[in-house]
């Protein structure tokens, strides 16, 4: 602005200047040209080349003044939000006065064009980073909402300020319903409060768990993981976060293990205690006559039997469970499995006059079967059978096709099964109150053939019973390939 | 006059071989095969002693137990408990709360069960000891 006032009156003095300067002329020519031309004509000449030079000075300004006009709309008609391209940047002719500030202008819009392109890129990759940390935020929102696990935070204040959908569940909280105020109102479980409000009082980072119990109306009793760990710093930010992990199937399997020894420990103290007290009054010379000695030896002997059952019956559905069994699955015939099955237990039949029917399919049913293992379920399935059918009853073994199946099963006219019975039977050390009375058992032959038939041959076995009328085991195998089709008569 | 003994177990060959002892011992023998059978017979007849086991159908020893001491004639019937089931039992409480005077782990021996039980018939027929109060 300055240097454009410097500018404008540099013009008008010079304008003054040549004005001056063309009176002084005529002046000085005024007595020449008055001899020649008279004194008129010298004046006008005068005038004339004052109004010239006039003239040159007007056309000079309009022009600096067109120029700059034009240079200003070029000026205004800029985007000043957007980065320049100084080839685009109008520009003054190098003898306008106003050249210099024009460049400076130029290069003052240019640096400004340059820091607007970077804020934009800045705010442009901010807007981004804003946009993707909502987006985490909603998924971590949407992850944290979705954990199985139960989760509680609390302020430093132990009150509630945040839960999981898991959570809400637990503590019968609706979608709806606000979550907060004091944990020991918000929460109906003291343990889980008690372990917050410990954890709360501990340095951050500290760490707390408990194993707490859950009731939850109309469900099974549930067991839990209780993990505190204080949050943030022990300042205003403080606070407690709770998960909570479902342990229940844990602690049942726990409490199977703890079942399952205690029970293998009566089920091998029993028969020991029989054998330890035989012994001893054979030893202290209790018995006086030889059929009491022979008496107690015996058993002896068939309390040892029991105990050696019960330990190879433990040890091949520990190894079938554990994967180490060795397995030798070929082709076999399934009627001659059964027919050797019936062989074997048919003298125990006779002896407590039980009729003991083969009804075995014509049919070739072939099965990829372990020999001895199968064999030894199906005695399994028809001594339970014997044993618990009274003088005079009768157990049937048959075996039929069924589309790409084969299945056989054994039947009887004994005791029966009560409904619970029926489910648990096949559990280990499970044994019906009343079996006990009619016969010995270890409680492990029939999840013994469970195993051998599901695991180790992938078929499928049930039982059918009606209490007091008789019991039905029913043994599904895959069939083993085309020689299914095959009749016996064929084969042979 | 012999002493009475009940035993109560449900395996056949346990309660042969305590039965066989005690005969021999003198003691006038009973058996039952679970609980209660064994509660029957005692309502029948009261033993001096009773020696049961603890895992039993229909009523188990515990039950047993229970049953005898809350029945007021029965409060001081000297209790013997078999069992297999070993450090899942409090002996302990059976001893404090319920007045089972000894409990014996199965595999047990016949003789030790015997002396036990002498022990116990031996303390029972003592007279009590005379009370004393402060100044007499």
């Amino acid at each position: 602005m300055r240097s454009m006032k410097g500018a404008t009156l540099f013009h008008w003095l010079a304008g003054c200047g040549l004005i001056l300067a063309g009176a002084l002329c005529a002046s000085a020519l005024g007595p020449w040209t008055d001899a020649r031309l008279g004194p008129l004509p010298s004046a006008a000449a005068g005038g004339a080349l004052i109004a010239f030079l006039f003239a040159i000075a007007f056309y000079r300004c309009r022009w600096l003044n067109r120029r700059s006009q034009i240079y200003l709309e070029s000026l205004a008609q800029m985007d000043p939000m957007r980065a320049v391209d100084p080839a685009d940047f109008p520009r003054l002719p190098a003898s306008h006065p106003l050249a210099d500030a024009a460049r400076r202008l130029q290069d003052l819009f240019v640096a400004v064009g340059e820091r607007l392109r970077l804020l934009e890129q800045t705010n442009a990759a901010l807007e981004v980073r804003a946009i993707r940390a909502v987006q985490e935020a909603e998924r971590i929102r949407q992850v944290f909402m979705g954990l199985s696990d139960p989760v509680f935070v609390a302020n430093q204040y132990g009150e509630l300020v945040l839960i999981n959908r898991a959570a809400r569940e637990l503590i019968g909280l609706k979608d709806d319903e606000p979550a907060g105020g004091p944990l020991a109102e918000a929460i109906n479980a003291p343990k889980l409060v008690d372990l917050m409000t410990a954890t709360l009082r501990r340095p951050c980072g500290s760490t707390r768990a408990v194993e707490l119990e859950w009731h939850l109306p109309g469900q099974p009793q549930r067991w839990y993981r209780a993990t505190a760990c204080k949050t943030g710093d022990d300042g205003r930010d403080a606070g407690v976060v709770a998960v909570l992990r479902d342990i229940s199937d844990r602690k049942a399997l726990q409490r199977r293990h703890a079942e399952f020894v205690s029970a293998v420990s009566h089920e091998m103290k029993t028969p020991l205690a029989g054998i330890k007290a035989y012994v001893e009054l054979l030893a202290d010379g209790d018995a006086d006559d030889e059929a009491t000695r022979e008496e107690f030896l015996r058993v002896i002997t068939s309390q040892t039997d029991r105990l050696q059952r019960l330990i190879d019956n433990l040890l091949n559905i520990s190894r079938i469970e554990a994967g180490v069994v060795e397995v030798r699955k070929e082709p076999r015939s399934l009627n001659e499995i059964l027919d050797e099955a019936a062989r074997v237990v048919r003298p125990a039949a006779e002896a407590k006059q039980i009729d003991l029917q083969a009804d075995l399919s014509p049919l070739y049913l072939g099965v990829a079967a372990d020999r001895d293992m199968l064999l030894q379920a199906a005695i399994n399935l028809l001594s339970n059978a014997v044993k618990y059918t009274r003088p005079g009853g009768r157990v049937v073994l048959r075996s039929r096709m069924s589309d790409d199946e084969v299945r056989f099963e054994v039947a009887d006219t004994g005791v029966g099964l009560s409904a619970e019975d029926c489910e648990k039977v096949f559990e280990k050390f499970y044994r019906v109150k009343k079996d006990k009375d009619m016969a010995s058992g270890t409680g492990l032959g029939l999840p013994l053939t469970k195993r051998i038939v599901e695991d180790v041959h992938g078929g499928r076995i049930s039982v059918e019973s009606v209490l007091g009328e008789g019991s039905t085991f029913v043994v599904t195998l895959p069939a083993a390939g085309q020689r299914a089709v095959q009749t016996q008569g064929e084969r042979l | 006059m012999s002493k009475s003994v009940l035993l109560c177990d449900d395996e056949v060959h346990i309660l042969r071989a305590a039965e066989f002892k005690f005969q021999r011992a003198g003691f006038d023998v009973r058996t039952a095969a679970d609980g209660l059978e064994g509660w029957e017979q005692i309502l029948a007849r009261r033993p001096d002693l009773l020696i049961t086991d603890w895992q039993m159908p229909r009523l188990d020893g515990f039950g047993l137990v229970q049953r005898i001491r809350a029945e007021e004639s029965l409060s001081d019937l000297p209790i013997i408990m078999l069992t297999a089931k070993g450090f899942e039992v409090s002996h302990e409480e059976l001893r404090a709360h319920w007045g089972v005077r000894a409990v014996l782990a199965k595999p047990f021996s016949p003789r030790e069960l015997l002396l036990r039980a002498e022990e116990l018939m031996a303390a029972a027929a003592e007279p009590a000891a005379p009370v004393t109060t402060a100044g007499s």
